[in-house]
């Protein structure tokens, strides 16, 4: 048996030699972080920022919807009420502040409010819903249950606006 | 995740129950039909269950009622109630789930909810809607 011939690298023209030291660079260079406990300069918005951002957004249409037609006030507000203890609740548990985090807010808009208010919020709704479905299957077993709960939520206000 | 699924199960199977019970208390077509739509749901979602169980349990053949049911005002509270109770018996699945079955958990955890909705509305019950539907209260 001979164990000494010439090692083939299948006809990519590198030799072993080669790869061999491309290899350690690369264990060199990922290598850098490992005692370098300096924490990441900007950090990673947490995963249920745009649920928070979007049950402030929600809450706000319900607040104009409201306020331009005081007939609907009595119907809406409870349905706001909601989003701003998702908000609040989901601020705490991400650490953020949830009024910090209404200015940075880029929700959903809610389309032709003025026509048809009940109808558009109707529409925000089932859109926020789908992103909440979203962030409850990706969202770590510790999370899922309010996630999921905040997903129906959503669903049964649309419910509501039928 | 059999715990969870167990008390899913006795959730769906009491709905079941319940509305055999309450469908004949209600007092309008459209509400006759929304029970019966309901209980066809429910047993989906049993039939769901029992596939995915490694032994599923013996059913009780019958279950106190947690208050009388005796005209159509109780047999909607207790649509409400049935409602609410399967809702929560679901969250905790979401919990010891992933993928498809989680999203299986919260579909039947938000059809319980949104029902719980109608009825409260055909109930004129105020307000209509809660913000954790599933979490208990």
């Amino acid at each position: 048996m001979v164990l000494t011939g010439p090692v083939g690298t299948s006809g990519t023209g590198h030799t072993r030699r080669q790869l061999l030291g491309a290899g350690l660079a690369a264990t060199t260079l990922a290598g850098c972080g490992v005692f370098d406990d300096k924490p990441a300069p900007a950090a990673t918005p947490d995963p249920l920022q745009p649920l928070l951002d979007e049950a402030l957004a929600l809450a706000g249409a319900y607040d104009r919807a409201a306020a331009a037609q005081p007939a609907l006030s009595a119907r809406l507000t409870p349905l706001a009420a909601d989003h701003r203890t998702h908000a609040a609740d989901l601020a705490k548990l991400i650490g953020v502040s949830a009024s910090a985090s209404a200015a940075a807010s880029a929700g959903p808009a809610v389309e032709n409010a003025a026509a048809d208010p009940v109808a558009a919020l109707r529409t925000a709704e089932l859109t926020a819903q789908k992103t909440a479905v979203a962030a409850c299957l990706a969202a770590p077993a510790d999370r899922a249950g309010m996630v999921g709960s905040i997903a129906a939520c959503r669903a049964t206000h649309a419910e509501a606006l039928r | 995740m059999n715990g969870q699924l167990a008390a899913a199960m006795a959730a769906e199977v009491a709905a079941i129950y319940a509305y055999g019970i309450l469908g004949v208390h209600l007092g309008a077509a459209t509400q006759v039909n929304e029970a019966r739509a309901a209980e066809t749901a429910h047993r989906g979602r049993r039939d769901y269950l029992l596939g995915k169980m490694d032994q599923p349990l013996a059913a009780p053949g019958g279950y106190d009622l947690p208050f009388p049911v005796t005209d159509p005002a109780s047999a909607l509270k207790l649509a409400v109630h049935v409602e609410d109770g399967v809702a929560q018996s679901w969250r905790p699945v979401l919990g010891v789930s992933q993928g498809a079955d989680r999203a299986t958990a919260l579909a039947a955890l938000t059809d319980a909810a949104v029902r719980a909705v109608r009825w409260r509305r055909m109930a004129a019950m105020s307000p209509a809607t809660m913000a954790y539907p599933g979490q208990a209260s």
